[in-house]
């Protein structure tokens, strides 16, 4: 496990150093993303400027949710964004290389892009976080429990991202579904977390958990509630568990389409 | 009529071929529902909240505003940007300035074929289901909502098509278009009234929204508006000027970008 580990760490270096050789390009990816990224704050804060407070949830808040998603997206896409070129590696018969590779398949998958966009929302991600922070006046355990939420964030998108990106297995067109189906899980994220109350919360935190990504840890950290961290925790696990098991299950459905791509 | 055959060969071809995908069709239609779908949800839980009414709108003119943001993004203009962008990455670009068509056509056409089986089938869903959940608003009850809302989507299509041609020409001399294109999509989403209906616009984004290209290219938004009864010549006015303006910028452009590329044959 270890080694598999070192041998993940060794391929995002690499990436990372590759990509980092287009400066030009790399800084420009960097810093359009986070410009990008405020455009969300600017929406949701004019949206709680026109109709108030919901259910507890202030402008402040939509910063820190903001913050959570970016970061938890940064994070992932910024070490694992071979996962979501899955449907591209299917179609083109390149997932060969993978099967063939001695090594962990999800991890060797995973490892073998890096975005560089994706280094802009963990820049944003942080600043967001640093703010809401401030503004929230946290104390010592509301930033231990953000940082372990930023973890569990992070968890549960890269679980996702597997499942949804998974799907490349079993549909032919799965460039357009995975994205779609990706969409679904990511979009209602970015939403303000006071509006989805009753059965749309129930339904966006335990059947597509994109709560778990956003709203909740920004109300676990806001209330400092450690009922709830439990059950982010647990969630995590149960997701990453199911993320392998669906992985591993639709891995046995690729047929190699006889692309000479090995060694790509 | 040379033009018009080849603009409809290229888009019955893609009409033809997108029937096929019915993943394709499935997919959009599933982003609309989370995106529109949980967005409307989520709108009317706020204006139960909020009585009703917010900045003295009610939810059902917000509820249709924002159906035709969304069915309108169905439509995937947008993504004539990365197509060029891609040409250009690719080299592509120079086989196709070698053929005797015109690339910006080519690319027109084949962006509105792409997109126009999933378009229709959202706006016939989307219309039948929102109509059958909220009802239609008196606003779009008038003689002269169908025929403004057609001049506006026409309008509204061509300078969508301009803004993004003239981020995907950006290729021939930026080395990474991305970042420009993020940014030009977000000005179009936030100002076109897409989480944030224009009617909750405050005052300065509100001008922004009718004065820039990014807000006129969706002004099919504002059409549900009680508003758009006095002000559709206005507001269709601004969209024709922009229309003309970009138009200019783009040709001058391309004329540009031409020179930069050598075709090598091979």
């Amino acid at each position: 496990m270890l080694r598999e580990l070192y041998f993940a760490l060794y391929a995002i270096k690499k990436n990372i150093a590759s990509s980092a050789e287009l400066r030009t390009s790399f800084l420009m990816n960097v810093i359009g993303m986070t410009i990008n990224n405020t455009a969300f704050i600017f929406l949701w804060i004019f949206f709680v400027q026109s109709v108030g407070v919901i259910n507890g949830w202030t402008g402040a808040d939509i910063v820190g949710l903001q913050g959570f998603s970016a970061l938890a997206y940064g994070i992932v896409f910024s070490v694992a964004m071979g996962i979501r070129k899955l449907p591209d590696y299917v179609a083109s018969g390149s997932f060969d290389r993978f099967m063939l590779s001695p090594k962990n398949i999800l991890l060797r998958v995973a490892t073998s892009a890096f975005s560089a966009s994706a280094v802009g929302d963990v820049i944003f991600g942080i600043i967001c976080l640093v703010i809401y922070a401030v503004l929230l006046h946290a104390g010592f355990l509301q930033i231990l429990l953000g940082t372990l939420l930023v973890l569990c964030a992070a968890i549960i998108f890269l679980a996702c991202t597997v499942i949804v990106f998974s799907t490349s297995f079993y549909f032919v067109d799965a460039h357009n579904v995975s994205n779609g189906l990706f969409e679904i899980f990511f979009t209602p994220a970015l939403f303000h977390g006071g509006a989805f109350q009753g059965i749309t919360r129930f339904v966006y935190t335990f059947l597509i958990p994109s709560l778990l990504i956003g709203a909740l840890p920004v109300e676990i950290m806001r209330d400092t509630s450690l009922a709830g961290m439990f059950l982010v925790l647990f969630l995590t696990l149960f997701w990453l568990f199911v993320a392998v098991i669906v992985f591993n299950k639709a891995v046995r459905r690729y047929e190699s389409s006889n692309f000479m791509t090995f060694g790509n | 009529m040379k033009r018009i055959r080849f603009a409809r060969k290229i888009i019955t071809t893609l009409l033809r071929d997108r029937t096929q995908y019915r993943g394709r069709l499935f997919v959009d239609t599933a982003s609309l529902i989370a995106r529109c779908g949980v967005l409307l949800v989520l709108y009317y839980y706020v204006f139960q909240l909020k009585g009703g009414e917010v900045n003295d709108t009610p939810f059902i003119l917000v509820a249709w505003s924002m159906l035709f943001y969304f069915i309108f993004m169905t439509f995937r203009l947008r993504d004539i940007a990365r197509s060029i962008m891609q040409d250009v990455q690719s080299g592509i670009v120079e086989i196709l300035f070698s053929k005797p068509i015109s690339y910006i056509a080519y690319k027109i056409w084949w962006q509105i074929g792409s997109g126009v089986y999933s378009f229709l089938v959202a706006a016939i869903v989307g219309s039948v289901a929102l109509m059958s959940i909220v009802g239609i608003p008196d606003t779009m009850a008038t003689v002269l909502f169908i025929p403004t809302l057609l001049s506006v989507l026409i309008g509204g299509t061509v300078l969508t098509l301009l803004i993004y041609i003239i981020v995907g020409l950006l290729a021939f001399w930026i080395e990474e278009v991305n970042p420009v294109f993020w940014i030009v999509d977000k000005a179009v989403m936030i100002l076109g009234g897409s989480y944030l209906p224009i009617a909750l616009f405050p005052d300065l984004m509100y001008k922004f929204a009718l004065y820039s290209p990014f807000g006129a290219s969706q002004f099919i938004t504002h059409t549900v508006y009680e508003s758009w009864q006095n002000n559709w010549y206005v507001l269709a006015g601004i969209q024709y000027v922009w229309i003309l303006g970009l138009a200019v910028v783009m040709v001058i452009m391309f004329a540009y970008a031409r020179k930069k590329v050598s075709v090598n044959g091979g």
